[in-house]
């Protein structure tokens, strides 16, 4: 559920050189029985005494998530999974939307530093690793996985991104005015539950010259943590009350339609 | 309305859970199945998750079976010592299955597992079934005596030790069979998210030979023990019991049981046979039809962290 609060526009003390500030028009998701996702704004303003050309990239990071991947493979006329392959340090969502596409904002290697889009997300597979002494040099990580690596990583962002929980969006962010912009954050409804780290960079010449920091936190909340925190923290009286549900509800229906 | 399930994270709409549980409490009560084999792969295409819907609908199958089997028993229609028997086994099964599940699950391959059964069981039995209702339901047609049916009881079941008296049954057999009957389905129902029925009712009257007026009542206490001993263990086990999801479907569950024990009356038996065998050929045929079509991505999520 969305509860629209804007906060009271933020006021920056004038500081020397371009700075960009930004609000969230909901900080707080809140995760009930009637959640179908939420679209939270960003709402974003660029200080700047000079009038320079000023692009903005927003990216929301949410906690990570562990990916398993397989491949389907053909075993004997039939498809079956391949054993799978376990990425971590990826974010359960990711999105990404700039003013611009995000190669004409900066470099490559600016955007990797960054970590600023999603061929830059930092994705491991531990597990496929192995460090290895190759051609004299000692520690090099080489993964199982080998030059098929790139064709697992795509795989993954392109799952990702048709459950909705990945997004690239060159024009996610607009201005609205001269040096007014704002940005929508669109949550699915399997988004995690956890904080997601909203950053805001300001770009001048394809350098970051002004970052701000945002939190959204996506919690579960009434009868659904309730729910959810008896069926992790008291497993097995969960499951007994699940059952005793279930064969009280059909003795009833017996006794009633008994009667009839 | 749609409603957001908190075990499952997915959200749904409540009204179309409550139907499904009433149509296919209906098909559950007018067959005396507890319906799991259908509810599970349609819980499964709404989006689902696996490990979600094979629990919930263990919760969901011990709530219809528990709405039929009382107006079995006015009926003096279960054997409760073979249920127990069976039962027992059931038990030792389930804790079995949750634990390859749990492995499966860890290896990728339990969506390989769960098509793969549906596929061998559903499709073998469901067309043997058709196959042997249809040919009676011809011969009644024509006017030809019924089938006779092979009285001489198999000698292995006889030669076995550890033999009980099941007088509702009017049995002397040994518990060996059942008690592997019994392993054998609740291995099934923690795996396939069933109650095993579809498979136990057969058993029961052709490897067992049980007198058929009983079958249907004994199968249904023993899916009780055998689905609320697995729901109980999948929730401490693996957390994956969904209350919510289990609440709304048992909710239209348990009344369409009731209908559908009515409605089965009027039907005659070998024809209800042939409507089940056809029913279960063909979720059969559709769970298993994935492994062989070529799929849209080569890759597959399976499951994150969960």
């Amino acid at each position: 559920m969305v509860t629209p609060a804007l906060p009271p526009p933020a006021i920056v003390a004038p500081e020397p050189g371009p700075t960009v500030s930004a609000a969230l028009t909901d900080a707080n998701v809140r995760v009930t029985s009637a959640f179908s996702g939420a679209q939270i704004v960003l709402y974003g303003a660029v200080f700047d005494p000079e009038t320079r050309p000023s692009d903005v990239v927003v990216i929301v990071r949410g906690p990570d998530q562990p990916i398993r991947i397989a491949r389907k493979v053909r075993v004997a006329g039939l498809w079956v999974n391949s054993r799978p392959v376990v990425f971590e340090g990826a974010p359960g969502f990711y999105m990404a939307a700039s003013s611009r596409p995000l190669t004409e904002i900066a470099s490559f290697s600016t955007l990797r530093r960054l970590g600023a889009g999603i061929d830059h997300l930092p994705m491991n597979a531990p597990e496929e690793e192995r460090i290895e002494t190759r051609y004299g040099v000692r520690d090099v990580v080489v993964s199982r996985l080998g030059g098929d690596y790139l064709e697992w990583r795509r795989a993954v962002i392109r799952l990702k991104e048709k459950a909705s929980l990945y997004a690239t969006d060159h024009e996610g962010v607009r201005f609205v005015d001269r040096g007014l912009f704002r940005a929508e954050i669109d949550l699915p409804t399997s988004a995690p539950i956890g904080e997601y780290q909203t950053e805001i960079i300001l770009f001048q010449d394809g350098e970051p010259v002004s970052r701000r920091a945002r939190t959204i936190t996506v919690e579960k909340a009434g009868l659904e943590r309730w729910l959810f925190l008896f069926a992790n923290e008291r497993p097995w009286m969960y499951g007994i009350v699940s059952v005793l549900i279930a064969l009280t509800s059909g003795w009833l229906a017996s006794v009633v339609f008994r009667r009839r | 309305m749609d409603i957001y399930l908190p075990i499952a994270e997915v959200s749904v709409n409540a009204g179309i859970l409550v139907l499904l549980g009433a149509v296919v409490g209906f098909i559950s009560g007018l067959f005396g199945i507890g319906g799991g084999f259908l509810m599970t792969p349609i819980l499964l295409w709404m989006g689902i998750p696996p490990v979600v819907a094979v629990a919930s609908e263990a919760n969901h199958v011990a709530a219809s079976s528990a709405s039929s089997v009382i107006s079995y028993s006015r009926k003096r229609q279960v054997d409760f010592r073979m249920g127990g028997v069976l039962a027992a086994g059931g038990a030792v099964g389930a804790l079995l299955g949750v634990e390859v599940f749990r492995w499966l699950r860890l290896m990728g391959q339990a969506d390989l597992v769960v098509s793969l059964s549906y596929l061998i069981f559903l499709g073998l039995i469901g067309g043997l079934m058709l196959v042997e209702s249809v040919g009676s339901v011809l011969r009644q047609r024509r006017g030809q005596p019924p089938a006779k049916r092979r009285d001489r009881r198999p000698v292995w079941l006889y030669g076995l030790p550890f033999k009980v008296r099941f007088p509702r049954s009017r049995l002397y057999i040994s518990v060996i069979p059942p008690i592997i009957l019994g392993v054998f389905v609740g291995i099934l129902s923690a795996i396939m998210g069933v109650g095993g029925g579809f498979i136990l009712v057969p058993a029961m009257v052709y490897i067992l030979r049980m007198p058929a007026g009983v079958v249907v009542g004994t199968s249904l206490f023993q899916i009780i023990i055998t689905t609320s001993l697995a729901s109980i263990l999948q929730a401490g086990r693996n957390q994956s019991v969904d209350i919510v999801l289990a609440t709304l479907l048992l909710l239209g569950g348990v009344l369409g049981a009731q209908f559908g024990a009515r409605a089965s009356s009027r039907f005659r038996a070998e024809e209800l046979r042939a409507l089940l065998g056809l029913i279960v050929l063909i979720m059969g045929l559709q769970m298993g039809l994935v492994l062989f079509i070529t799929p849209e991505d080569p890759f597959i999520l399976v499951g994150s962290g969960k």
